[in-house]
Parts: C-alpha cells; structure tokens; sequence
C-alpha cells in the first residue's frame, strides 16, 4: 500500500466534499477499498473514514418501499427479520455472500461498489494492461484464461464480471440507488463496459450512496437467489439468478429475473419476464423460456459453460421462486 | 506524506498507546506493534479468516482493516478470550475436547470465529456450523472437529 | 463413533492404562487455543527490519538491468538487494539434488526461467515502508519464449527418467492375449500446499559467525546444514529454532531462496531481517506438486484376474531443475500383477522447480491407478471391490518381499459394511434425490513406511518430572503429545509429568518429518531413551548406598512415578533423587545402525535422506494402506458435485494416540476432496504466471465443502514394520480419496472425468 492520509468525516457534506480531493477515497467496511490497495490496483492518497457518519445504518419497511441505509453492514440486513419476510432474494443473495467476517465489516454501498475478481486487473504489476485500471492500455483477459469471465455484456475492451450478489436480487427487484444527489433505477446505474470499462456506475465525483430503496409487493415477497459456485462456501459465483415472482393460480402474473456471475454488470433478463408473463408455470415452459436469459452471449477463454449454466440457473430459480421444487 | 501518528487502542479491556501510519492494518499493528501475535496472518487479502478478531463483539478480519478505523472501538483478539484467572472460555475448552486443530496457526481465528457463530444463533446444526464457519480455512483439514467443537461449546452455552 | 469409543478397534495395544495408545488430548493446545504458541515470524527477536520480496513479472528472460533508485530513496528503506549487490553464497544442492550451477550462489535471478521468480529484495524500517518500497523497483527484462505448462505443444515429451523404470514379466505379449483390455490417460494440475502460515524466516546473526534463524521447519537438523553450507559456517554455528509450524505439508523441508535471502539481508545491515512471503508470493516461492499426466494400460481375463499393467507417467519439472513425482510407486505394489512395465518422464517448462506435497508420488500414482481400476471394473461389469478383492497380492509383486502387514481385506470388509456398500447399484445413475444425482464410489491408498535413525535424550528432573528432548518437529502431527506418552509408558509416569521440547537444532538429531515417518522413528529413540534413563533410575535405586530401597529387594519398578519394589514399598522419583543427591538423570540415545555413529556418519544421517534409504535391506515390505468409501451428490442441472459422505478403513497398524492420528486421517480425507474437486494451479499459457495465486481463486476445501466423516482403524501393531508397532500415518489418507470421488461421480452421472479437478463445466 502506497502511504496515504486519513480522515474521519463528521457529515455526510464533509465527505462529499473532501472526496472530490485528488486522490481521495470514501472508506466504509474496507474489504474492497484496502483489498485493492493492497493489490496496487488502487493508490488513495486520502482515505475519508465514513463509517462514524450519523444514521445510514436504518432498515425499514415503510409504505411501498423497504430502505436500507448505505452503511448498514451486510450481516445486520442478512439478519433483519422484516427485510426477509419481504424481500427473500435480497436475504439470500446477502447471506450467500463472502463470509460472516466479512459481512460484518461491509456495508451495502460498498457491496454494489466492489470491483471486479479479473485476475488481470487484480495483478497490475505483471499486467500492465486494463483498460479498467488504466483506459486504453488494452485487455489482458481476452485473449486469456477466462473461465471466471462474463459471457454478457462485454465489450472489446472488457469482459469482467461483475462479482456481487446483491446487486442482482436488487435488480430483479426493481430497486432504486439512493445516493446525496438523486435516486437511480439500478439498471441504470451499472454501467456495462462499453469503451470505458474504468466507469462502472453512473455515480459523479461527490456523490455518496446513501441507502437502497426496494418496492415491495408480491413479487419481491416470493422471491428467490440461487447462487452456484465451484466452491460450497465463501466463493463468488460462477452463475447465479434472482427471481421474484407473483402467481395467479399457476399462472404467472408478473416474474422478474436477474443473473449474477456470467455478465459485466448485474444482467436482468427482460426478454425471458417477457416469455413468461401470462404463462402456466409448468417445468418446460421455464426452461425452453429461460434460454432467452443468455441470447447474444459469447464465449472466451474457457467461460463457454457459462452460457448453458446462466440459462439452467434461471430456469432452477423461477422453479424454486414458484414452488415448484 | 502520512507521518506516524498517536493511535490509542482498545484491545482485551485494555489501552494500547501507539504510533502508527494511517495505513497500518489492526493485523500489523497487532502482530508487528502491539506485541499480540495470537492473531494470525495467512493470507493479508481477506480470504482465509487466520485474522478474525472482534471489534465492538463483530468478528471482522483485522487485514482489512486500518487500525486508525477502530480507535475508541472495543477490540477483543485470542488473547482475550480466557477469563482473567486463566479459565479458557467454553470454545477454547471445546476445541482442545474434540482436537480441533492441527498446526494450530488458523486456530486462533477459528475461534473468535467460532465464539461469534454461536453468540450470533448460527450454531443450531451441523450444516449451519459449517456455512458459518465456511470463512476459516483449514488446511490441516480439521473442519469435521471444528463442527464437534463448536456443537460441543454452543450446547454448553444453551 | 468417538475416538474414544473407538480405542479398542483402533489397533491400540495398550490395556488402556499405559499412557502410550491412549487417545489424550494435544499436549499443545492450551497454548494453541489461547494465542500462546510462538510460530517462526512471533519470535521476539528485537530490533528487526523488514524485508520485502521482489518477483519477476515475465516467465522467462535475462534480467537486462534493475533500477533501485526510486525504492532505495523510498521512506525508511535501509536496503534494495539483487544479483548485482548481493553478497555471493557458496552454491548447495537442494533436497531433490539439483546444484546451482556456477562458483557462487546467489538467490536472486540473473536469468528468469520462470514467472514469479526471486529477483529483488527491498529491506526497510517497517513492513509498510518495505512494502510500498518494492512496489519502486524498475526491472528491466530480455524477455525469451515461455514455455508455460507441458499442455503447450513446444515442451515435448520430455526425457525419460530410467532411475523409475520399472517391470517384470512380458507385458506385450499378456497385452496382447489379454481378452479385457482398457488403456485411459489421467492428468493432474499444479497443486499447492498453502498451509495456512506462509513461510517466512527471521534471519538473526548472533556474531559474525554464528546465525540464528528462526523459520517454520520440517527438519531443522537438514535446514540448520544448509544455512552453514550457504555462508561457509560449522553446522554448531548455525542454530534454526522452529517450536511450532503452522502447517508444511512437505513445503517446508529445505531453506528456499527467499531464506537465503533474510540471512544475506541480516549480514549485510547487521542486523535482524523479517521476511514475510506474502500469500500470492508463497505460489512461486515453492512449487508443490507438479502438473502430472499418466496413462495405464490394463489387461484383465474374463474373471477378472489382472494380467499385465504397462504404465506411463510424466510430470512437468522447472527449466534446469530436476523434480520427479514418482507416479509409478503405487502403480507396482498394489495388485498382483504378473506383467508390468512403468516408465517416468519429466518435461522441463518455466515453471518454479515442484516440491513436495503430501503424499508425493503415492498420490497422483494412485489417482490413475484406482481410476483405471473402476473402469476396468465397469469394462467386466464386475464390482470395483470385488475386482480389487480378487487381486489382492499375498506379497509384494514389485521386490518379492512378504508384507510386513497388509491388512487391506479387512478394511474393505470394515469399510463396505459401515458403509452400506452391499446396497450398490451397479448401473451409473441409478440414484437420485430430487435433482441430485448419488453416486458411490470407492479407491484404495497406500504409503510406505520410512525409519530413519533419531537421536533424544530423556532427563528426569529433580522434582521427578521428566523433559523429552529432540530438534524433531510437531507441525500438528502431535509430536509433542505422543512423545511424551512415550516417554511416560517407558518411565512408568503419568504423561502430565513430561514435557517435551522440540524444533530446535541445538537438541539431539532428528531427521526430516517427511515420508510419514516421523512418529514412528522419534516414538522408537524416545523409548529406547526413556527406558535406559528408567534402568539408570533403577540401578540408582537398587545400588546407590543412600537410597531407601537399598537392600529391599533384587528389582524394582516405576509406576505412576514411583520407585516400587515387589512387595511394593515405594519412594517417589524426586523423593530418590533427593536421597540420593542427584539433580538429574539425563540419558542421551540413539537408534543409529552400530558403526555407523562417528559425527560425520552422524552428520550424513540428520542433514540428508541416508538415512530413509535402509528400509531397503529390510526382507518385509512396509506400507500403510486404506480403503476409502465416497458418496457424491451431482446437481443434474449445474455439474457440482457435493461430498456427502465419507467411510474410511485405515490400516495403519499400531497408533500411539488414536484421537490425534484420527484428526491426520480427516484431515488427509479433507485435503484429498479439494483435489478432487477445486484445487488448480491455473497458469497463463503466454507468460507461465499462476493467475490464481491466493487463497480465494485457488480454492481449498472450506468447512463447507466437507461432511461428517467416518474412519475406522484397522491395523494391528505391526512389529516388523517399526520398534513400536506403527506404520505410516500423516499422509496415508490423502491417498486414493481423488479417485474415490471420480469413482463415484462416474457412478452418479455415468460420465468419466479423467482430469482433476472434477469442475462443474465437464459435468455440465
């Protein structure tokens, strides 16, 4: 770790303010932020402790929405009775993360903000080349060892995945970033690649995530995350889906669908909600339907089983979402 | 730039005075300045659970974590676990009953791991031990031990 | 089943209350459970400096220059060494033989020969400033071809290794009559031996003569050489202390570069040197077990009876480096075979020299082996324990010599009966629960048994208690524990009553803790010790004109630390020695063959493998052998595949503590489910580098991944295998685990993954 300053920030303008420094940084639970200095993918020159900052830490389900302060840690959330009993998916895809250590250091808006597990831009001494870490020096992963890469959503300057679990339960669910400046529909605050893989949220300099907003409703209240990975435990995944879904009878009514683990950004799948709105649950529909979720996907490195593993991991979560298994 | 700076720190109930560099992690400033090396060091990156301590009674990894953070915080590590005349705490008791190491080098974070599972409610079956624990590694491959173990100590505390 | 419930089946001698076979908890727990044990880098060595390793980035090339100026200008940097700046070190031959060439040693590379490799050091004030410091160093290569693993087409076929070579019979020609025939390719990938402490050293010059070093080790006697041989000291001026490890698992045998290092560093400040490997550095910095690939033809008759094994293996090896996994060791004492043929290659790449890694050799030999036995099975449609059954050898087919126990047959029976074995269905998939796919699968293990020559010396102290002392090791094979059980049953003292020190070369000798043989040969030298010092207590007892049991009788006993004789009149043992006015009884032994005990000879014996080589002239064959019994689950619709039970018959004849040899057998079952089924070194094919150095994206079993696991002893005190009774404990398991599960994912899904790890793309 290069040598850096540090702050403790009283409010939250405070740290708006200061992060707007040349080479200042917002720290919460660190598991991110100190991961990577470490690395040397990231050289803060300050680092602003935001994790005293009053408040942030609420969960509460009032009207039609359920609110998560951004310095929430993730094993309080995982923990909150309420937030389970109306939003499964998000329980889950926070309880299937990292491990207990770590979710008791990490908050939910550093979770949406962790970066990418690429080895390539995990090892900038030997690959001097991210586009991610430094735009247009070239991608070391194409060309590479990618079975761990997205086989969504990238771009000819970056295929990394997107590594979170939150994230996707919160896109299938339609959430809402609340930063200090505005509220953001999550779809659109991911940013796929594109030509600038070092942007990865639509967030500007200053602005800080404050909480998530999620609706509430049938749809989130039977909701599901699947998550599969090499590893049993403490691992990211190798695909995973979200699914929240509302049954009229056995017909589906609404459904909503996201996939982690295979794309660059959390992957909703509009096209296979789309196929199977209005349609009988029934075990073929889903899975022929779910083929949809990996169209256009493409292959590098070694990730080719990503492709059938993202279809047959929705196709399981919509199953499991409507009790079917 | 960042000089060394006066950090005053809680550990075990009681106060340590230091001076440290912002960007000295609780793991170093345990291991390297506070003379408290029963906190191991296994991997630096968060992914093995060697560190784990407790700060405020949470168990985090003390490798991702700067020792400036928990200024005014409570931090408990292995060698504060045992009562004040010497009495090991139920886990560590547990752990020597069902051999639940080896080496012992992941044992101390096994165990602050372990004491935050049970006091958390995640000890209430084999598999729940096993996922919650699922954050120490174990290369000696104890874990079947590890599960007696804090079985064995979460029914004492019941 | 508890240990202790399972004492009696567990090939326990004892009556229960001789203290050795007892199954006592560690003897270093407290002190491991409260943060107490002091590993290499908590050695409270004052004032040291930290250093930082610098390694290449490139797979192969010449070091063209190096520029130190932005690191040595960086805060609180006292020094930036490499090649250039170095002091020279004589050149010494590693464990495995291979001599650095040239007049001088140095340990940073000159030449790059593969990614990751030792170039530069950075020492500085503090461990953030070394840190940041290393991060400074420019280097500059020439870079050259790489080539990165012997998947690439450029590596060849290597050349033949003719020490291995191996055969008898007419392997062709049964072949060729042989009506069952299946011939399969098994590969394995780099694995690493990640214990969980990384290594590291600190480095301690005492006086411009005399090094301290305080590093995690095997074998501090060999370590101890290697330091003086490097820096041209005696081997008495080289003192390495290692109390506790926190886990080897073969990698720490040998001082590595990185040691040479710390020393060059501490000599050239003056002053003490911390070096911490860091996680991703420890990948390159040993090179465990090397990329492996077998083929294994075998022919069987229509019975099943096997009649010829033709065998051929190959493992990638460093550039000018020379390591063999010997993958032909099981392949030719398992079964019984009439014709066999083995053949080994080594295929040079840019790849860190391999090392050893549990169960070197025995366990990717048994990984082919045990597969191809499964699919011989399925080839005659038989039971794969049935055909295992029918060609259990009387004696060993490979040196013509009895077994000096071989209690195989009665672990299948153990192990199929615990584990329902009966109820198989032959048919893959022909079990399901919901989605899950259930396979059972099983494979047989094996490790030799090794007995080097030990020294130990026993003291009994004023206070009648008693100190075991030895430079042997205990990284959690329970050394500690069962010597002083040891000594104890020797001694007729409770096992409280001792204490054992070890891993420090100032004490008498001991060979490597490698080869599983530790425990035996140090159980042997402490009891040969324990009871001369029981006989001097005796004789003090029976002779010495001041002691109360003078003239009581003609022989006199220890129990339970007290001088007894017949009729039982007793003095304690401190009570004697104040009597008699001793302040010690200190009795030093051997087990050194007669003749063979000058200090050269002695030397030769505790700093090199001499002394594993004497099995050799043994007329029985020695091994530990197992029978492991898996049940998998596969999710149909995701490839992944779930160890959801485990039963395990082991024969390792007598154990000291059956708790403590227990946790060795788990954990060996632990570490053979990662291999199955998550570990892979995973290299760049452009530039060699190892893209998941650390410990998340090189993945070990996590307590998840692991269920209940039952192991049940077999063995019966084998004499003629070692003084004691026991044989090969610390690495059996491990081996044959791999197959088992391969076994029974074929089982599951009826699809046969002959590359480890099983991932859940081939099953997909």
């Amino acid at each position: 770790m290069i040598d850096f300053d540090y702050a403790r920030a009283s409010s939250l303008e405070e740290a708006a303010t200061r992060s707007r420094l040349p080479g200042a940084m917002l720290l919460a639970g660190g598991t991110t932020l100190i991961d990577l200095a470490k690395c040397d993918v990231v050289r803060p020159e300050l680092v602003i402790d935001i994790t005293r900052l009053p408040g942030l830490r609420d969960i509460a389900v009032e009207g039609d929405r359920i609110r998560i302060g951004a310095l929430a840690t993730m094993s309080r959330v995982a923990a909150d009775p309420g937030l389970r009993a109306e939003a499964p998916a998000v329980t889950q895809s926070l309880l299937l993360a990292a491990s207990a250590q770590l979710r008791a250091m990490a908050t939910i808006g550093g979770n949406l903000l962790q970066r990418t597990r690429c080895s390539y831009f995990r090892d900038p001494a030997a690959y001097p080349a991210c586009n991610k870490r430094a735009p247009g020096s070239g991608c070391s992963a194409i060309g590479g060892v990618a079975r761990g890469h997205a086989v969504l959503g990238g771009s000819d300057a970056c295929i990394a995945v997107y590594p979170g679990d939150l994230a996707v339960a919160l896109t299938a669910l339609g959430a809402s970033v609340v930063t200090t400046d505005r509220e953001i529909a999550i779809e659109a605050f991911f940013l796929a690649p594109g030509d600038t893989p070092e942007r990865e949220t639509i967030l500007t300099p200053g602005e800080i995530i404050t909480g998530v907003s999620i609706p509430r409703g049938p749809v989130a209240r039977s909701s599901t995350y699947l998550k599969v990975r090499d590893r049993q435990s403490y691992e990211f995944a190798s695909a995973s889906a979200a699914v929240g879904i509302e049954l009229d009878g056995s017909t589906i009514r609404d459904i909503r669908i996201a996939l982690g683990g295979i794309a660059t950004v959390p992957w909703r799948a509009q096209a296979v909600e789309e196929a199977l709105r209005g349609r009988a649950l029934d075990e073929t529909t889903i899975r022929t339907a779910s083929r949809l979720a990996v169209e256009g996907a493409v292959a590098h490195g070694g990730n080719a089983y990503k492709i059938e593993l993202g279809a047959r991991v929705v196709a399981r979560a919509i199953l499991t979402a409507g009790g079917l298994q | 730039m960042a000089h060394p700076r006066p950090v005053e720190l809680q550990i075990n109930g009681e106060a340590f005075a230091l001076r440290l560099e912002p960007r000295v992690t609780l793991l170093d400033a345990l291991r390297e300045h506070a003379g408290l090396t029963g906190t191991k060091k296994g991997c630096d990156q968060g992914q093995c659970g060697a560190c784990t301590v407790h700060v405020d009674g949470e168990r985090v990894l003390a490798c991702l974590t700067l020792a400036v953070q928990v200024e005014g915080r409570e931090v408990t590590t292995i060698e504060g676990l045992a009562a004040a005349d010497g009495t090991l705490d139920r886990v560590q008791r547990a752990f020597i009953e069902e051999d639940a190491f080896q080496c012992g080098y992941c044992t101390p974070g096994q165990i602050m791991s372990a004491v935050a599972c049970i006091r958390e409610g995640h000890a209430g079956s084999d598999d729940e031990i096993r996922e919650f624990m699922a954050g120490n590694l174990c290369r000696c491959g104890a874990y079947p031990n590890i599960v007696a173990a804090v079985r064995r100590a979460a029914e004492e505390a019941a | 089943m508890s240990a202790l419930e399972r004492r009696a089946k567990q090939g326990d001698a004892s009556d229960g209350a001789s203290p050795l076979g007892r199954p006592l908890s560690r003897a270093d727990g407290p002190d491991k459970v409260q943060g107490r044990a002091t590993y290499a880098l908590e050695q409270p060595v004052a004032g040291v400096l930290h250093c930082v390793l610098v390694q290449s980035t490139v797979g192969a090339g010449r070091v063209v220059s190096i520029d130190r100026n932005a690191a040595e200008a960086s805060p609180g940097v006292r020094l930036v060494l490499d090649a250039g700046n170095s002091l020279r070190l004589r050149p010494v031959s590693d464990f495995y033989g291979n001599k650095p060439e040239g007049e001088t040693y140095t340990p940073f590379a000159e030449v790059v020969e593969h990614n990751g490799e030792l170039v530069a050091a950075v020492v500085a004030d503090t461990l953030e400033e070394a840190r940041a410091a290393a991060r400074l160093v420019t280097i500059t290569y020439e870079d050259a071809a790489v080539i990165a693993s012997f998947a690439d087409a450029r590596a060849g076929e290597g050349r033949p290794v003719e020490a291995q070579d191996k055969g008898w019979g007419d392997v062709d020609a049964a072949l060729a009559a042989a009506p069952v025939v299946i011939s399969q390719t098994y590969e394995t990938p780099r694995e690493y031996n990640t214990p969980i402490e990384p290594h590291g050293l600190v480095a301690h010059w005492e006086a411009d003569d005399r090094l301290t070093v305080y590093e995690p080790s095997q074998w501090v006697d060999g370590m101890a050489q290697h330091f003086a041989d490097w820096f041209g000291l005696a081997f008495e001026n080289v003192r390495i202390v290692s109390p506790f490890i926190g886990g080897g698992f073969g990698s720490k045998g040998q001082p590595l570069p990185h040691s040479a290092v710390a020393a060059i560093a501490a000599k050239m400040l003056g002053r003490p040197v911390k070096l911490a490997v860091t996680r991703p550095q420890t990948f390159t910095a040993y090179g465990g077990r090397p990329g492996t690939r077998q083929t294994l033809t075998l022919g069987a008759d229509r019975d099943g009876r096997i009649l010829a094994l033709d065998h051929e293996g190959a493992n990638e090896t460093a550039a000018t480096k020379t390591f063999v996994e010997t993958l032909g060791v099981v392949t030719s004492m398992m079964y019984a075979v009439p014709n066999l043929r083995s053949r080994h290659r080594i295929v040079p790449v840019n790849t860190v020299t391999p090392g050893a890694f549990r169960a070197p050799g025995k366990n990717p030999s048994a990984f082919g082996l045990e597969c191809a036995m499964d699919e011989l099975a399925e080839a005659l449609a038989m039971d794969p324990l049935e055909l295992r059954r029918l060609n259990e050898p009387d004696h060993d087919f490979e040196n013509g010599k009895p077994w000096s126990s071989r209690r195989l047959l009665q672990a299948y029976d153990v192990g199929a009966q615990a584990f329902g074995w009966a109820r198989r269905n032959r048919t893959p998939r022909s079990m399901r629960d919901g989605r899950q796919l259930i396979g059972w699968g099983m494979a047989v293990g094996t490790h030799p048994v090794y007995s080097s020559p030990a020294e130990a010396m026993v003291r009994i102290l004023a206070d009648g208690s008693v100190e075991v002392l030895s430079s042997a090791i205990d990284m959690g094979t329970g050394t500690y524990t069962i010597l002083a059980q040891t000594a104890a049953d020797a001694l007729g003292v409770p096992a409280e009553r001792v204490t054992v020190r070890l891993g420090d070369s100032r004490l008498p000798r001991a060979p490597v803790a490698g080869g599983s043989q530790l425990a035996n040969l140090m159980v042997g030298a402490v009891h040969k010790t324990a009871l001369a010092a029981r006989d001097e207590l005796i004789a003090l007892g029976l002779g010495d004109p001041a002691s109360p049991l003078r003239d009581r009788a003609n022989t006199l006993s220890v129990e339970g630390g007290r001088v007894m004789t017949p009729r039982g009149e007793a003095v304690g043992i401190a009570e004697l020695l104040a009597a008699t006015g001793r302040s010690v009884i200190e009795v030093k032994r051997d087990t050194l063959p007669e003749g063979e005990r000058s200090d050269e000879e002695r030397r030769k014996f505790f700093t090199t493998m001499a002394g594993m080589e004497r099995g050799a002239n043994l007329p029985v064959s020695r091994h530990s052998f197992c029978a492991h019994f898996i049940e998998v689950r596969v999710d149909e619709d995701f490839g992944t595949v779930r160890v959801s039970r485990v039963v395990s018959a082991l024969d390792a004849g007598r154990l000291y503590n059956p708790k403590l040899a227990d946790s060795q057998f788990k954990g060996g079952i632990v570490m053979g489910i990662g291999m199955a089924l998550l570990e892979e070194g995973v290299v760049d094919p452009r530039n060699g580098r190892i893209l998941n150095a650390n410990l998340a994206d090189y993945r070990i079993a996590t307590n998840a991944d692991v269920p209940a696991i039952e192991t049940i002893s077999v063995g019966e005190p084998d004499y003629a295998a070692t003084p004691l009774g026991g044989k090969a404990v610390g690495e059996l398991a491990i081996v044959g685990v791999a197959p088992a599960i391969a076994n029974a994912v074929y089982h599951a899904t009826g699809k046969r993954i002959r590359r480890l790890p099983i991932t859940l793309e081939s099953l997909v």
